[in-house]
Formats: C-alpha cells, sequence, structure tokens
C-alpha cells in the first residue's frame, strides 16, 4: 500500500504541493500529467531521494517519511535505466537480488535473459529499461515505482514489458506506482489514477471515474475530451420522486438525478446531475455522440441540427465537427459509419446524446 | 573563403610559434643535458637519491591529498550546504598565492617556532627540514588541483546512479563504494596524476620548509647557483623527461574515454 498525505517537497524552484492520495496494496496507481507537473519528484519524494518538508509517506503500513531509500522495501525505475555502466547485465539484475536464481528467473519473465553475455554499452534503449525491469523486480520490493518505463521501448517490447510488468506485479503482490504521461497507459494499467499538474493533485481516483467524471475542465481537456464547453445550469424542478421527500436514501438518489438544463450560446442541453445552478462547465466525450442524416426520434433528450465544419479520419475512426449556432461539437464515429452517410464537410447532419452522458464540472 | 583561409593560416602560425615557444626550451635542455643526466643517473648517488626522495614523498602526498581531498570533492559535487562557495575559493587559495609564501605560511604553522612545531617537535615528529616537511608542501600547493579536478569527475556522475543503489538496499556509503566510486575512478586517477606530477615539480613551498634532504627541483637549483649551468643541466633534463611519464599516464585516463555515463 502506498499512502501520500499532505505531502511538500521542494527541489530548486519547483514545489510539491500538499499532495495526497492512496493505492491499495498490491493494486496498480498511475501517476498522469504534463511535462514539468512534478511526476518523477513525487516517484523520488516516495523513494526518499528527495526529503519532503511537509506530509508523510506509508508504505505497507509503515511510517518511512523520515527513512532513507534503502530501509523503505522498494524498487525505482527511471526512463533512462540507469543500468550501472560498470557492471555486466547479469551482474545488474542480480546487483541487490536476494536469490541470484529468482534474478535468473526475473530476467527470463521480462525478456532480458538472452542479453546477459553483452556489455550494457552496447543495448538499445529499451534493452536497457528490460535490464533496469528486471534489477528492480529481482529485489522482491513490496513497492515498486516506475517512471515512464515503457517510452524507449518499440510498440510490440512494450506490450511484451507492460504484460510482463502486470503479470509480476500481480505474482508477487507488488504494489505499484508508474508515472506516465499517457492517459491510455493509465487507462490500461491502472487500479487508481492520479492526475497531477504544477505540483498538485488535481483528481484520483479509478482511471474509469477521471475518464467520465473529470473534477474540472482542465482535467476535462487534458484527459482527452473533445468538448468542453463553458456555460449556465439551471435546476428544472426538483425531479424528486412522490413521497421522496419523506425518504431520506431516495431523496439523496434523486438529487443525485435532479434534471438540469445547461445553456451554451444558442443551444438548451439538458442533463441530470446535482449541479449546483451557475457557471459551469459540460464534458461530452466525442464518442457519446450520434450523427444522422434525418432528424429520428430516439430516447436521448438533446438533438440539434448542425452543418459539419471539419472532418478528420484516423484509421478506423473518423471526428466529425459540427457547427451548431455557431458552437462546435465533435462527435467520434467509426470511418466504415461516416462513409456510409456520405458525411462531407457543409453537410447537414443531426447530432443527438443523452442528458447522461453530460458531465458537468 | 579567402578571409577564411587567411584566418587559418594565421591562427596555424601564432599556434606553432605558441607551440615552438614551449617545446623549445625543455627540448634544448633534454639536447643538451639528457644524456648525461641518464648517464648520472647511474653514477651519481646524490641525484638518485634525491629522485628517489621526490617520488617517495611525492606519491605520499598524492595518497594523502586523495584521503582527505575525496570526501570534499563528492561533499563540493553532490551536497548543497551553507557556504559552499566560500569553501570551494579557500582551497583555490593555495592555487593562487605564490608559492614561496605559501612556504612562508606553512613554516608558520609547522616550523619550530610555532605552538604546533614545537607539540609536534614533543611528540618526536619533526616537520621543517624533513621529508615530512616536503610532504606538507607538496599537499599545500597540489591538493586544491586534486580536489578540483575529483570534484569535476563526482559531477560528471549522474546522482541518480546513486539513488537507484540505494533503493536497490544500499546504504549511503556502499552505495558510493558500488556505484559512484567506480564510475568516477577514471577521473579520480586522472585528478591524482596531476597532484603527483605538480607535487613532483614543486619548488618554492618545499625550499623554505625544507631545504635538505633535497628533492630533486631543489636539487637543481642547488646545483645551478652552486655550480653553474653545466652542472644544473644533467639534473634538469632528467627532470623534464621523467615529467613525460605522467603525461603519458595522463593521455591514458583521458576521462573523455568513457567516464561510465549512461547515455
Amino acid at each position: 500500500m502506498i499512502r501520500v498525505a499532505g505531502l511538500s517537497a521542494r527541489v530548486g524552484n519547483f514545489r510539491l504541493r500538499d499532495v495526497s492520495f492512496e493505492v491499495p496494496s498490491g493494486e496498480y496507481g498511475v501517476v498522469i500529467g504534463p511535462v514539468g507537473s512534478g511526476k518523477t519528484t513525487l516517484l523520488e519524494t516516495i523513494a526518499g531521494i528527495i526529503r519532503p518538508h511537509a506530509g508523510s509517506v506509508m508504505l505497507d503500513g509503515r511510517d518511512v517519511t523520515g527513512a532513507p531509500p534503502e530501509r523503505r522495501r522498494l524498487g525505482i525505475v527511471y526512463q533512462h535505466s540507469y543500468l550501472f555502466p560498470h557492471l555486466s547485465v547479469a551482474d545488474n539484475v542480480a546487483y541487490a537480488a536476494a536469490e541470484p536464481a529468482f534474478a535468473v528467473r526475473i530476467a527470463e519473465r521480462v525478456g532480458a535473459r538472452p542479453l546477459y553475455d553483452r556489455p550494457v554499452g552496447a543495448l538499445s534503449g529499451g534493452e536497457r529499461q528490460l535490464v533496469a525491469l528486471a534489477r528492480a523486480f529481482a529485489v522482491r520490493p513490496s513497492v515498486l515505482l516506475l517512471d515512464e518505463p515503457f517510452s524507449a521501448l518499440d510498440p510490440r517490447t512494450r506490450t511484451q514489458a507492460r504484460r510482463a510488468v502486470r503479470a509480476l506485479h500481480r505474482e508477487l503482490g507488488i504494489t505499484v506506482l508508474q508515472v506516465s504521461h499517457d492517459f491510455t497507459e493509465a487507462g490500461l494499467l491502472g487500479d487508481v489514477a492520479v492526475l497531477l499538474d504544477q505540483g498538485s493533485v488535481l483528481q484520483s481516483g479509478p482511471p474509469d471515474a477521471l475518464f467520465r467524471q473529470p473534477a474540472t475542465p482542465y482535467v476535462a481537456e487534458f484527459l482527452g475530451a473533445e468538448n468542453v464547453l463553458a456555460g449556465t445550469v439551471r435546476a428544472l424542478g426538483t425531479g424528486w420522486p412522490d413521497g421522496a421527500e419523506e425518504q431520506g436514501a431516495k431523496k439523496a438518489l434523486a438529487r443525485a438525478h435532479r434534471p438540469l438544463e445547461f445553456r451554451v450560446g444558442p443551444l438548451t442541453i439538458y442533463t441530470v446531475g446535482d449541479a449546483s445552478e451557475g457557471d459551469m462547465h459540460a464534458v461530452i466525450r466525442a464518442e457519446e455522440i450520434v450523427l444522422s442524416r434525418e432528424p429520428s426520434p430516439t430516447s436521448a433528450r438533446n438533438h440539434f441540427g448542425g452543418t459539419i465544419r471539419e472532418i478528420a479520419t484516423t484509421g478506423a475512426l473518423t471526428l466529425v465537427t459540427v457547427d451548431i449556432g455557431g458552437i462546435a461539437l465533435v462527435a467520434s464515429l467509426t470511418t466504415r459509419s461516416a462513409e456510409e452517410l456520405a458525411l462531407a464537410r457543409g453537410v447537414r447532419v443531426y447530432a443527438s446524446f443523452k442528458a447522461m452522458a453530460v458531465h458537468l464540472c | 573563403m579567402a578571409a577564411q583561409r587567411t584566418a587559418s593560416v594565421v591562427a596555424a602560425l601564432l599556434g606553432s610559434l605558441f607551440l615552438l615557444f614551449l617545446v623549445a626550451p625543455i627540448g634544448r635542455l633534454v639536447v643538451g643535458g639528457g644524456k648525461a643526466g641518464v648517464a648520472e643517473l647511474f653514477t651519481d648517488t646524490e641525484l638518485r637519491s634525491s629522485l628517489w626522495l621526490t617520488a617517495v614523498t611525492a606519491t605520499l602526498a598524492m595518497v594523502a591529498g586523495a584521503l582527505g581531498g575525496t570526501p570534499l570533492a563528492y561533499l563540493l559535487a553532490r551536497r548543497p550546504f551553507r557556504g559552499k562557495a566560500v569553501v570551494a575559493a579557500v582551497l583555490d587559495l593555495p592555487l593562487l598565492i605564490p608559492h614561496p609564501v605559501a612556504g612562508i605560511a606553512l613554516l608558520l604553522i609547522l616550523g619550530r617556532q610555532s605552538a604546533v612545531g614545537r607539540a609536534l617537535l614533543h611528540a618526536g615528529i619533526q616537520v621543517a627540514g624533513s621529508p615530512i616537511g616536503i610532504i606538507c608542501a607538496m599537499v599545500f600547493v597540489s591538493a586544491p588541483l586534486y580536489i578540483s579536478a575529483a570534484r569535476e569527475a563526482f559531477a560528471r556522475v549522474d546522482p541518480r546512479y546513486e539513488s537507484v543503489a540505494r533503493t536497490l538496499g544500499d546504504p549511503a556509503w556502499r552505495a558510493f563504494r558500488r556505484v559512484t566510486l567506480p564510475l568516477a575512478a577514471r577521473g579520480l586517477i586522472a585528478a591524482a596524476v596531476v597532484m603527483w606530477a605538480r607535487a613532483v615539480s614543486e619548488f618554492g613551498a618545499i625550499v623554505i620548509l625544507t631545504y635538505n634532504p633535497k628533492v630533486a627541483s631543489v636539487l637543481s637549483y642547488d646545483r645551478f647557483t652552486g655550480f653553474g649551468l653545466t652542472e644544473a643541466l644533467p639534473v634538469a633534463a632528467v627532470l623534464s623527461i621523467l615529467a613525460l611519464i605522467p603525461l603519458i599516464a595522463l593521455r591514458a585516463l583521458r576521462p573523455d574515454r568513457g567516464a561510465g555515463l549512461d547515455v
């Protein structure tokens, strides 16, 4: 388990500010954030390489805030591997391994065993990274910290390495915290995602929750939400079922699903939620928007007619930007659907999405 | 294009003149006294013992400088601390003051008239006028060179190697011994060679602190003032030839041949 509470540290002019999150024991956490957000500083503070000036670090229930790195039972793998160049590959893997046979087995699992006879200086960036992973796992750490460990790998090796790391993490029961700038990686690997920016945690939780319910417009945009609209929220009645006023649980449920309208320019978007009235942002994922050439009756509460402004095809997926009264809505659909609908710039289409597809923040 | 060619020719000419200025005196010295000097190595016992004394005291000074200077160089390269700039400046001071002045300063601290000198004499340790005085003078003037080069050698090793070793279970000292020291070794040896060479060539501080027994530089000066140029020439020539040894060693230890950086 990794529990970080109110952690603050300073490196030069950069500050890590009041960082708190938890990765439960045996789970896989991913810290995401833009370049310079403090991801590596956070890992090094957890590892004890950087001393925090406030807050605490708990690893597997032990308070290790003041403990040196060697007493934390953790491993760290940096983006640039940091293999010891004066040692052989085998000696690197076995550097601190409790059992030499275990080190060899780990090297085989991550694909580093065939590299044993080669000098460290002759390894490619990807090969170095495999050896660094083997070296870290060979110690049987209780916590493993990975700083963009797959970034130097080619796509095939990256998939293999990810699979091996995930499997070893499960088998050995190691709690992993990985840094990545790629939210897809967080979705693929992570049980817990932590979004860091300018040294502060913007949001943490299951990757799907971050994806579906970003806490701020910035989080939504960082995670790749195509439609983030600024507007005004107004409640449409209480939305409570009959008699709900007297029943607490039902009332709470109803409050979380009260009908709302969100106005942006000429558009009125219907949604449900517990958002308060006033200025807010609506986040609508592009894949939640359905396009049709004719207005068609569906259960979706939001239907808008507009004109296609732009079409961008990337392989099997096509992003279509529809201009609706000066507001741009981006829809994502398969390229085949786009071809079947004969979508092109200037064509009039209808965009539909459910009230539940709108997230207010 | 023509201007560029002219500039190249002028630069080459100036460079050649400068090189000639550096090489000509030593070349003349070796040509003039080299043969006689090598022959004197077999016949002149004073020259032999002087060279032996120089080599031994310079080696001991180098060992003392490395033992005392390595931790200091590491601290300066790796750890931020209050007054670091002042410490670095103080360490460079012996390089800037005239070496006879350094000798006088050492004499004030370690001479027979000083409290420390008297205490050491009382303990049976004579500094001024003994090989210990030679070693002290050599350390004083050449250790700053070692510390400066060793500091650079440590700075060239990315501290993250040590961090990785620490997370792999090594306490600070073991991580230094197993990782940082081997990675900086080439630079440290080169620094030690520079220090040794500087110690061998030292004259000003030594002549104040310990005229006798004579190291090679003092002997060549003594022969020159006592017997003239002809007598001093073979000794000076042998010293110049022997100076080639650390130079060749330095070339072999060039840090750019791989200081163990992960690139």
